[in-house]
């Protein structure tokens, strides 16, 4: 696991947790919450530039190239597709959704880092 | 928004509220539950694609079943968002074909594993996927139950 992942890891569970906390207190999804998925959003894009940056000064991934960005692309799609899917329906309940993002960027992280190493 | 309690006949109070509960399952926790499906969906077909793609021949049939896997998400998911009663039958199949899937694969994945070597989303009770496999057709059909046209 390199430090990609545990940045994904840290942003990811904090952002879940928010989201938890504030579906729970009955909040529909406001600035704390969506800006926290985008901040994993934001980590996705680090790791897609440097991930571009690292296989452009020749290193090789141990797994299947496309696989790798295959999951890292889908990946960053999930974030902007909840908060686009939450903000139609201001409800506690779009919380949830947001919450499901930290959770599921963090499993995918976890498979992409097992690809590349 | 709910409505205040107006005193108005008795008579009119149970019709008062139908046509509010539209015949919908897209809304509150339904947004959720369509959020994880769609999820599901997503990897449910990547895996089975990828299986299929690069080493269908090793185990045609646990491949097969990711992909019928795939497909019933799929559907589970775009019925759950669309309105109307047709939709809810779509919708109902979908989540009861998905929990008898993971039963019965679940089962005999923990019987037979010779007969599964290959991981599909509903070995051993969607243990990979944290047994949310096995919760999701249940949550579904209570949220169904919930939202049954009437």
């Amino acid at each position: 696991m390199d430090g990609y992942f545990y940045a994904i890891l840290i942003v990811g569970l904090v952002s879940t947790v928010m989201c938890i906390v504030a579906g729970l207190m009955k909040k529909a999804p406001n600035d704390p919450t969506i800006f926290s998925v985008l901040a994993v959003e934001l980590v996705l894009v680090v790791y897609l530039v440097g991930s571009i940056v690292r296989v452009a000064m020749g290193e090789q991934m141990a797994g299947e190239a496309w696989e790798f960005w295959g999951y890292l692309i889908v990946a960053m799609m999930i974030p902007l597709g909840a908060v686009y899917w939450a903000i139609l329906e201001r409800t506690r309940w779009s919380n949830f959704v947001l919450a499901a993002v930290g959770v599921t960027a963090l499993v995918m992280a976890a498979r992409m880092n097992q690809i590349w190493y | 928004m709910k409505k205040e309690h107006n005193v108005t006949g008795t008579e009119t109070n149970p019709a008062n509220r139908q046509p509010q509960r539209k015949d919908t399952r897209n809304t509150g926790p339904g947004r959720l539950l369509i959020a994880v499906y769609a999820i599901f969906a997503l990897s449910a077909t990547a895996r089975a694609g990828y299986q299929i793609a690069t080493k269908f021949a090793e185990a045609p049939l646990a491949h097969i079943l990711s992909a019928f896997a795939a497909v019933v998400y799929i559907v589970a998911t775009v019925s759950l968002a669309k309105p109307g009663r047709t939709w809810f039958k779509v919708s109902l199949a979908a989540v009861l074909t998905e929990l008898v899937g993971v039963l019965v694969v679940g089962a005999i994945s923990l019987f037979d594993p010779i007969a599964f070597p290959h991981d599909t989303v509903w070995s051993l009770f969607g243990r990979g996927y944290g047994f949310v496999p096995l919760v999701l057709p249940i949550l579904g059909l209570l949220w169904l139950n919930k939202r049954r046209p009437s």
